[in-house]
């Protein structure tokens, strides 16, 4: 037969096994690394530090859960949080990622490796990738074989969709549940392979590592059924598919119940319900197969008739029953959030206002996962040629995953893999059609040759000619065969080969690049530290909101309340170790109307409300000087809104608009506006920062008004070297039982004689 | 023999009775350098021998003096080396400290003796809350009359004050049995006490309810008060790394009068602007850290601090007089103001050659480890030093500089340690920027010590690795294909 170049004869088949195997290893390894190492950005730019909000509450439980044991843990009650309220946190959080943590502190510990808890929290999520590559590698071996599985890895290591949500310090429960979510469905895919009910355990057990790590175990509660389904109106119904699911479900939910946050909620509400439906469907079909092979087959289909009907009516009945009376836990917000992308925003606005909540724009996606979004059809397109069982499953994720991710940005994430496995395939498939050295043979008549040999491929890699495989080099060979009928279909010679090659490396080496360039740029900023740079060029870290944090927990009592927009709740309590009112655990949405309420009132109404609450100092995020713009009069309208929510009659969001509807901060801002706490709070003195000369706001570009505002309730008690905290502290009542304004106003009268010649000297200097 | 002790007892009294009139006083000047946390004070007694070999000359402190007295060193002029004290404790409200004379002093003959001494938290912010614009002034407050077991002839106090702005100053009542003329006087920043003449053996209940009084001296400070109510260092050895590993975990705290209202940033730009920053403000420290020092690292419980800067000097070789030390601009997150606190961790690695040596004739390593970091005019009220030896270090030994409150030994498990490291604790109170002195620890690490760990590691892996080569090998498989 023809080569189109010269394949080594003598190599004996366990040489080429083993160097085949020894290769996989180090490119494994290398792929492990180039996943850690991609993610070790923030820490070389920055430092080892936590990220964002979310991971500082991951890495405060983390740190209970390493000094008082994990029954402490459990059983934590948080007086600080939600003051007054406190919240049952053992109870309130999927404690996967501070389990995971804490083993491994503890075993470091044990080997007496005294690792920072810290450090380990941040290094998590790099290690945690290197084990999402492998057990990538793993699925995509099941699809395709080894080497697209190689390449799902590598994809998988650093696109940065996925690098996005796991870079170092950005300790949430994405980043364990990325390698669980793949993992569980590769043991799915084996269990359904193989029959095995130990895989069908081992999918459940992992099934239920990831119910205790994030609430996206949804996705995989929901898939499996759905592919079990699908498989089912497939006519591929098999006693496979009964052991490996059978033994998925009963393990999973049963353990997955276990969680106390979960507790009844698999048997009682409706996201679970498909995986119970489909549980029952799976055993009437047994069944039915059963009686199939008992009785005759005019009445078999009588019986089957009747018995499906009644079962369907049945079943449908009492779901419909069981939600309306309650048992079953209709649709949550969120989950109609995801149809309808419009509900969130008239019924939720707590859920609307999370930016990783909106709709996904268009450019993110090529941003995310850059050349694997045009692989990703092909790969798609090549899982229906050959249509096994486990690419049933691939189509219907890539389907599934697609849609969510067009709904919601944080959905990317789930996306994220499948791209990587499909494009990997289509990669791979590519690859393995013009790397291989065969040539088609002329003597052969053109009809017959649709399949092309496959010898040099196979002394290349044994393994790839397993008779479950059959050859994938076909299916592209079948497409040009149908574009192009009644010609000779093959490769010849080297130039082709070499171009094509040469181009599609060369897509990968772009593809690395990107990916570099992206985690550097867009994903590596721990968003508590900035970076700026000073006129020479070297790094200038702007680092208000520690410093903001740190004064509040070394010079502040202990249980002084501090009242901020949600948003930094969990970092006030991670970093300084005060009571708040809300955090962004946004479980109680009157309590965060409430701080709405108070911060978009005038100050004579927010008062009673800070008194009430003990508010001690109230904490806003100014952005003004620095032209920092996720400060929080560019979130105000967000807190007007869920205010308006609760109290429709005193807070009504036009209010904060001129007539001509602008949303202003200069002299012509809205008098609701003017008067509210936040914009108060936002500009008290900031005019007087310029010295008399125009007192621009660099967020909105605004000339703010000369003539500040004055604070009555409020004392200005902190604020940070480039203003973007400001804390100000609630004042107690007036001795006298005066009301602050009168009595604020009484002393001024008094003292406007002695400061006058200092505000007179103060244009001289 | 119980005559004979008896005797003994009797003959010890009489002597201890006569000593006390050995000498006599023919001048006594006290000077007061005053600051915030520290305040130097220097006694000069101008001493008189009354007997011939009189050997051993006694200082008299009031117990308050005493109590704020956290360092002191008598000398005799001129000379550099100090003079063996022993304390004698106090009773009667009088705190008795002998000196040993380098040699005994004949009939007649004199000798000057001074008292160098650092009295802390001698001060007192007053008013106790300042703005941000206001000054900072300070109250000092001690005993009019310097103490003294021996007749004094004349005796006299000057207290100097930084600034001369001295706002009132005590003047003393009934002090006529000793002075004709004003009994106090001030010029420039100096306010002067005495002189007085003819006093009496003042180191008894007697002189001291009937004359001694206290003076108090209201003066501006212009520099901020710090004080470090705790400091924690650990110093770790490392032969394996040569490396000495020093970290300091320091509460620091500004003790000026509180901040009055609150902390407006606008003032405190306006004012650093125009470089006019409020004296009881610390924008940050300057420290002198070791020589060829690397890996400083300067956190606080939120993270690092990335406002500091440090310039390095490479090692200086050993008996070297060059004075060199890198420097560390050390900036906090945020201005301290009065009464406002700041902790941080502080911790650097130096070569452990700089700071180590091998003696062959015992076969020991001798390490130094300084006390402390000298914070520049600070008190460090307690502080907690840690020395951690390698893996293995028997016979140990360590030598303070002045005496510990409190010592004990510990083991301290680190890195891949299999029985622990042996480790020194010590408690020391009331140390200023005198007290940076070197502990010196000694100790004997065979060659088992050193190869334990490697051992222990490979013997790890090794046992790892055996187990994956023979469960491999084990076919557990139910149904053998």
């Amino acid at each position: 037969m023809p080569t189109a170049f010269p394949l080594p004869s003598d190599l004996s088949p366990a040489t080429v096994t083993n160097t085949a195997s020894l290769l996989r290893i180090v490119a494994l390894s290398l792929i492990s690394g180039a996943a850690i190492a991609s993610r070790l950005f923030a820490v070389i730019n920055f430092e080892s530090i936590i990220h964002e909000f979310d991971p500082w509450f991951n890495y405060r439980a983390t740190r209970v859960l390493a000094a008082k044991g994990f029954y402490e843990f459990w059983n934590w009650f948080d007086p600080t949080a939600w003051y007054p309220l406190g919240r049952v946190v053992g109870g309130t959080v999927y404690p996967g990622l501070m389990a995971t943590s804490g083993v491994i502190y503890n075993f470091l510990h044990a080997l007496n490796l005294p690792v920072d808890i810290r450090n380990i929290c941040v290094m998590l999520a790099p290690g945690f990738s290197a084990l999402t590559a492998w057990a990538t590698y793993m699925f995509t071996k099941e699809m395709k074989d080894e080497s697209a599985g190689l390449l799902a890895a590598a994809f998988i290591g650093i696109v940065p969709g996925y690098i996005s949500r796991s870079v170092a310090g950005s300790y949430d429960n994405e980043a364990i549940a990325i390698f669980l979510l793949m993992f569980t469905f590769y043991c799915w895919i084996k269990a359904l392979k193989l029959g095995s009910a130990l895989f069908g355990t081992l999918a459940a057990v992992f099934y239920f590592y990831m119910v205790a790590a994030w609430g996206g175990y949804v996705f995989i509660t929901n898939m499996i059924p759905l592919h079990g389904l699908v498989l089912i109106l497939m006519g591929r119904f098999t006693s496979r598919l009964y052991v490996a699911y059978s033994s998925w479900y009963v393990i999973g939910t049963l353990s997955s119940m276990q969680v106390p946050f979960v507790g009844f909620q698999p048997v009682s509400t409706s996201e679970h319900m498909a995986a119970l439906g489909v549980f029952g469907l799976l055993q009437i079909v047994a069944f039915v197969q059963l009686v199939r092979s008992h009785v005759s087959s005019k009445q078999f289909q009588d019986l089957l008739f009747v018995v499906l009907v009644t079962a369907g009516l049945f079943g449908f009945a009492a779901f419909v029953g069981l939600t309306y009376k309650g048992a079953i836990a209709p649709w949550t917000g969120r989950f109609y959030s995801l149809w309808d992308t419009g509900y969130a925003k008239k019924h939720i606005p707590i859920i609307a206002s999370v930016s990783e909540h909106q709709p996904t724009a268009w450019p993110s996606f090529f941003m995310d996962l850059q050349f694997l979004i045009f692989l990703f059809p092909a790969g798609v397109i090549l899982c229906f040629h050959q249509l096994r069982d486990e690419h049933v499953f691939v189509i219907i994720y890539a389907v599934m995953a697609s849609y969510f991710a067009g709904v919601m940005v944080r959905l990317m994430l789930t996306l994220t893999p499948v791209v990587c496995v499909a494009s990997a395939v289509a990669f791979s498939t590519l690859l393995d059609t013009y790397v291989d050295a065969a040539e088609p043979d002329d003597a052969v008549a053109p009809a017959d040759s649709a399949t092309p040999p496959e010898s040099g491929a196979t002394a290349k890699k044994p393994k790839k000619a397993a008779p479950a495989a059959p050859s994938t080099g076909s299916a592209l060979s079948d497409l040009v065969a149908a574009a192009v009928p009644n010609k000779k279909k093959g490769i010849y010679g080297l130039d082709t080969r070499f171009a094509i090659i040469v181009n599609a490396v060369g897509m990968l080496a772009f593809f690395v690049f990107h990916c570099t360039w992206a985690t550097a740029s867009a994903y590596s900023s721990p968003s508590v530290v900035l970076a700026s740079q000073n006129a020479d060029g070297s790094q200038h870290i702007i680092d208000d909101f520690r410093e903001a944090y740190y004064w509040l927990r070394q010079n502040t009592p202990e249980t002084a309340v501090v009242m901020s927009w949600w948003d930094y709740g969990y970092q006030i309590a991670g970093m300084a170790d005060r009571p708040t009112l809300v955090d962004n655990n946004t479980w109680n949405n009157t309590h965060i109307a409430t701080v709405g309420k108070a911060m978009s009132s005038s100050e004579e109404v927010a008062y009673p409300i800070l008194r009430k609450h003990d508010v001690d100092y109230v904490l806003v995020i100014f952005g003004g000087l620095l032209g920092y713009s996720g400060d929080d009069i560019n979130k105000f309208l967000w807190m007007v809104r869920i205010a308006q929510g609760v109290w429709p009659e005193e807070i009504q969001e036009p209010n904060y608009f001129t007539p001509q509807g602008e949303y202003r901060v200069d002299e012509h801002a809205s008098p609701a506006m003017k008067n509210s706490l936040m914009y108060k709070m936002s500009y008290y003195r900031f005019s007087e920062l310029f010295g008399g000369g125009p007192s621009t706001d660099r967020v909105r570009n605004q000339q703010v008004p000369k003539v500040g505002p004055t604070l009555d309730y409020l004392d200005e008690a902190y604020t940070t070297e480039n203003w973007i905290v400001r804390i100000y502290q609630v004042r107690s009542e007036d001795l006298l039982g005066r009301d602050l304004k009168s009595a604020n106003a009484f002393a001024k009268g008094k003292k406007r004689k002695r400061s006058k010649p200092v505000s007179r000297r103060r244009p001289i200097l | 023999m119980r005559w004979c002790a008896v005797c003994v007892s009797l003959l010890s009294f009489i002597l201890a009775a006569v000593r006390a009139d050995s000498f006599e006083n023919t001048a006594v000047v006290r000077t007061v350098e005053l600051g915030g946390s520290l305040v130097q004070v220097t006694t000069t007694y101008a001493v008189k021998a009354l007997q011939a070999n009189a050997k051993v000359y006694t200082i008299a402190l009031g117990d308050a003096e005493k109590q704020t007295t956290s360092w002191f060193e008598a000398k005799v002029k001129g000379q550099p080396t100090a003079l063996p004290a022993v304390d004698r404790g106090s009773a009667n409200g009088v705190h008795l400290i002998d000196i040993t004379l380098p040699q005994a002093l004949a009939l007649n003959a004199s000798l000057n003796i001074v008292l160098d001494a650092v009295h802390t938290h001698a001060t007192y912010p007053w008013p106790e809350t300042a703005s941000q614009q206001d000054e900072q002034a300070l109250k000092y407050k001690t005993d009019l009359f310097v103490l003294s077991p021996y007749h004094t002839a004349v005796q006299r106090t000057k207290i100097r004050s930084p600034s001369p702005a001295i706002h009132s100053y005590t003047t003393p009542q009934k002090v006529d049995a000793f002075t004709l003329d004003a009994p106090v006087t001030k010029t420039g920043a100096t306010v002067t006490y005495g002189p007085y003449n003819n006093i009496a053996p003042s180191a008894n209940n007697k002189f001291i309810s009937e004359h001694q009084q206290s003076v108090v001296l209201h003066f501006n400070y212009e520099y901020p008060v710090l004080e470090v109510p705790t400091l924690k260092r650990s110093a770790e050895i490392s032969h394996w790394g040569a490396n000495l590993n020093i970290q300091d975990e320091i509460n620091l705290h500004n003790a000026g009068p509180a901040l009055k209202g609150h902390f407006s940033r606008l003032e405190h730009q306006t004012q650093s602007f125009y470089k006019r920053s409020a004296p009881h403000v610390i924008p940050g420290l300057i420290l002198h850290l070791p020589a060829g020092i690397r890996n400083t690292y300067f956190y606080d419980l939120v993270g690092n601090v990335s406002t500091s800067r440090l310039r390095t000097t490479p090692s200086v070789p050993k008996n070297a007089q060059a004075n060199q030390y890198s420097v560390l601009e050390l900036k906090p997150r945020y201005p301290i103001m009065g009464g406002w606190n700041y902790s941080f961790t502080l911790g650097w690695d130096s070569p452990l050659a700089d700071s180590a040596s091998f003696d062959k004739t015992t076969g020991k390593y001798i390490v130094q480890i300084p006390v402390l970091t000298s914070i520049p005019a600070a008190v460090v009220n307690e502080a907690e030093i840690t020395i951690i030896l390698p893996e293995g270090a028997t016979d140990v030994d360590f030598a303070t500089p002045f005496p510990a409150v409190s010592s004990s030994m510990s083991t301290h498990i680190t890195y891949l340690d299999t029985v622990g490291r042996p480790t020194i604790n010590l408690v020391f109170k009331e140390l200023t920027e005198r007290h940076a002195q070197a502990i010196l620890v000694s100790y004997r690490v065979p060659l088992s010590a050193h190869l334990k760990k490697p051992i222990a590691v490979a013997v790890a892996f090794f046992s790892v690795f055996a187990f994956t080569l023979i469960a491999r090998r084990i076919d557990l498989r139910i149904h053998k294909k």
